[in-house]
């Protein structure tokens, strides 16, 4: 005889992912989606920790992801908008092994602020949804989830409400999954969503979709079940239960994957009996998109729109509309698929101007120190997300204001070593930076964090922010001592000048090397907020054999000649080439008064 | 022409793209048009390439337009760029001696167009080449190529010389106002009567 277990949907959510072969596993606690992560500690084979919040959480995951481990991160439906942000650019970049995000709803707001309904969270970031209904589904699902995430590049919503999360029910277990492992592969136009990237990354998540609606109408998880009376019910999660139960009679399209809908599946519906009703918790979120195919349904005319069901308040909200006389059978009006724009070509053969980081810009110091350690740097938003860009390729990714040290963190534990570096912008630290790193620490993530000081928030027009107390009318108020504040956290922290190369080489090789994790910030201002030019550039053109050393540095006062490189005016005398070059073809000229004679 | 007129005007970072839509549109203002204007400058500063639009008319709807009448442009790749966005019969104003080489030519990745004249002339454009540098030298100043521009352009929209110089009066601050109106002066006298139909 088969074994069975008794779960609650949170239990099964734990056991389904780790029979799914997910390894990691965090969250912030948030009631109904607690006791997730703490069944999820307690199993064999998959690490569970709680985070700072839920946008670090996310950005945890998606580390461990990239690092080719299988990772679910759990949350109430309110701490899906704090990890909104992650959330969204997320659907562009995709996934490496699969992720799975858990937002359990709180109709009726028993322990809760509001009652969002996160179904909509699935439609705005156009990621598949799976919505269990009992404590087996949960169970079920999550294998469904992980292998949905993997074969089409995506994050998988998995939302519950109340009654699923804390229903408890018999759940038969399955074999667990095998997996291949996942390398993982560094891909900047896949996880750098820097415009011209993101253009791109945003027509294939259009283009998912489609795929994903053709599943949606194949997919087990969507059913139609035969019934004998002339009515039929589409619901999704607990509400499907009520719903059967209020209904026994009742055709049903029983919908497991309720985002993307099976448009074609709930045709059928329609073929088979005249009065269809759409039943469900909060929002028309299902009803909304069936009159949108132009058929009539019974919907939150009758059925509430705000608090919990259950099969009375079913029975007694559909009863009148069952009884009445049948309305005008339609057929459904399909909408079209949609229409992708392509971006208007350039004229064949112009050379374009990619943004490229200034001549004499600090942060380019930092990013040819660094690629001599073979650490795949998680960047963040600024200026110096341009050092992704060719020739520098400085970064591997970038997916939202504050990211890289949550993902840092992930990609991190999930290795068990020190396989990625965070690169992050003084004023970006402090927008959600903070968090992560105060995370990182209490979570005991190894890693390097190189914390690129220019002070100010260059990339919008140098605006000011806590670390320089420069407030908006230019006034000076108090400022953070960005040292001080890691070394508070408790978190190993060197400054280091930004133009001394050697310093900052000899700093981060010392911190590479070390164990646990550590932060330094290379400081020095934005050079666009320098009026004077440190110095003159001089080439030698005897020695320069054209190696190229110094042309990958990025610099664009640095071209190319016939025999040798020329240094054009833009040049500001940051020296960095100098330092670079191999054969002294570079020399810094006594002062910057010129001619350097 | 239609009853509204688009000026875009392309360069790159730093070229003081800004500042000349600024006194176009000022212009058009003192003329007691309507004017909307719009640009893409948030890489402005990193070397990328600029596009500012200005439209004018008796009552303008769009800040955006497909084609531009005109197309002011501070450096040449940049023009030679913009043929594409010009409405037949439309005029190219262009840095021609303005060369702000990109790094993937730098690199030797990339060749820098030559052919300037021949592809305005195959899109059936007309195109006022200008010496912009030179008359920016001239005035006083090398920055000051943008306005020395606005002045060739001058001679092909439909604004007089007192509103040009209100123009540059509400837009340039006033410590470098009297050399851009020299830049201004030389660029408008740079046009030849022959240039002008």
């Amino acid at each position: 005889m088969e074994r069975t277990l008794f779960f609650s949907g949170n239990e099964a959510i734990a056991h389904g992912a780790a029979r799914a072969g997910a390894g990691f596993a965090c969250g912030y606690p948030g009631t109904p989606s607690t006791e997730i992560l703490e069944t999820a500690a307690r199993l064999e084979g998959i690490h569970a920790e709680w985070c700072i919040n839920e946008k670090v959480a996310l950005e945890t995951a998606v580390g461990a992801s990239l690092a080719g481990v299988r990772s679910i991160v759990t949350m109430k439906h309110v701490g899906l908008n704090v990890a909104a942000d992650p959330f969204m650019t997320l659907s562009l970049t995709g996934v490496n092994a699969g992720l799975v995000v858990v937002s359990a709803d709180d109709p009726g707001m028993h322990s809760s602020q509001n009652e969002q309904d996160n179904r909509n969270y699935a439609r705005f970031a156009k990621v598949p949804m799976l919505e269990p209904s009992d404590s087996q589904e949960a169970y079920d699902f999550l294998a469904e989830a992980f292998a949905l995430s993997e074969e089409f590049d995506t994050p998988v919503l998995l939302r519950t409400t109340t009654r699923v999360s804390h229903g408890r029910g018999r759940v038969v277990p399955r074999v667990p999954v095998q997996l291949e492992p996942r390398e993982y592969v560094r891909d900047i136009s896949k996880y750098v969503m820097v415009p011209q990237y993101a253009r791109v990354r945003n027509r294939l998540v259009l283009e998912r979709l489609q795929a994903l609606r053709r599943r949606s109408e194949q997919s087990s998880l969507n059913v139609l079940e035969a019934g004998t009376a002339d009515f039929g019910i589409i619901a999704s999660g607990v509400a499907y239960a009520y719903a059967r139960e209020a209904f026994p009679k009742a055709w049903s399209l029983k919908l497991g994957m309720s985002n993307p809908l099976p448009y074609a599946k709930i045709a059928r519906l329609y073929e088979q009996v005249s009065r269809v009703a759409v039943v469900e918790e909060l929002d028309p979120f299902i009803e909304e998109q069936v009159r949108a195919l132009g058929l009539p349904v019974i919907g939150k005319e009758a059925i509430p729109a705000d608090g919990e069901l259950d099969q009375d308040a079913v029975v007694r909200a559909l009863e009148p509309f069952v009884t009445r006389k049948a309305p005008r059978r339609r057929r459904p009006v399909f909408p079209l698929a949609p229409h992708i724009t392509s971006p208007p070509e350039p004229p064949a053969g112009l050379p374009v101007r990619p943004p490229v980081l200034c001549p004499g810009c600090t942060h380019r110091s930092v990013y040819t120190a660094m690629r001599r350690h073979k650490l795949a740097p998680m960047g963040d938003i600024g200026c110096y997300t341009l050092g992704a860009l060719p020739p520098l390729l400085a970064l591997d990714s970038c997916l939202c204001m504050g990211s890289s040290i949550g993902m840092m963190a992930g990609f991190n534990k999930a290795l068990g070593r020190k396989g990625a570096a965070a690169v992050i912008g003084d004023s970006t630290f402090f927008h959600s930076g903070i968090t992560a790193l105060i995370d990182a620490y209490y979570n005991e993530a190894p890693g390097l964090v190189m914390v690129l000081d220019n002070r100010t928030s260059a990339m919008t027009g140098h605006q000011g922010h806590p670390g320089t107390g420069v407030r908006a009318d230019r006034s000076q108020g108090p400022s953070v001592d960005i040292q001080r504040l890691c070394e508070g956290i408790g978190v190993r922290c060197a400054t280091v000048d930004a133009n001394d190369y050697p310093a900052l080489d000899a700093a981060i090789k010392a911190e590479v090397d070390a164990v646990g994790l550590g932060v330094i910030v290379a400081l020095a201002p934005c050079v666009l907020t320098r009026r004077d030019k440190a110095g003159e550039i001089v080439v030698d053109e005897e020695r320069c054999n054209l190696c190229g050393l110094c042309i990958d540095i990025g610099c664009p006062a640095i071209a190319p000649g016939e025999t040798a490189v020329e240094i054009t005016d833009a040049c500001t005398g940051c020296a960095l080439c100098v330092e670079v070059c191999r054969r002294g073809a570079l020399v810094c000229a006594d002062d910057g008064s010129g001619d350097g004679a | 022409m239609n009853a509204t007129t688009t000026v875009s005007l392309v360069g790159v970072g730093g070229q003081g793209i800004l500042l000349a839509a600024a006194i176009l549109a000022e212009t058009a203002a003192a003329e007691g048009l309507d004017v909307k204007a719009s640009e893409v400058k948030g890489m402005a500063q990193r070397g990328g390439s600029v596009l500012s639009t200005v439209r004018f008319g008796d009552k303008v709807w769009s800040p955006v337009a497909r084609y531009a009448d005109v197309v002011v442009a501070t450096e040449a790749l940049e023009g030679r760029r913009a043929l594409g966005m010009l409405a037949p019969r439309g005029t190219l104003v262009c840095a021609a001696t303005t060369r702000i080489i990109p790094g993937s030519v730098l690199r030797h990745e990339d060749a820098y167009p030559d052919d300037l004249a021949a592809a305005a002339a195959a899109r059936g454009v007309r195109l006022l080449a200008v010496d912009a540098e030179g008359l920016a030298r001239e005035a006083g100043t090398l920055r000051a190529v943008n306005v020395a521009l606005l002045g060739a352009a001058s001679t092909v929209l439909p604004f007089s010389q007192e509103s040009w110089l209100r123009g540059l009066a509400a837009a340039v601050p006033a410590k470098i106002l009297e050399v851009n109106e020299r830049a201004f002066a030389l660029g408008r006298e740079s046009v030849g009567e022959e240039d002008v139909q």
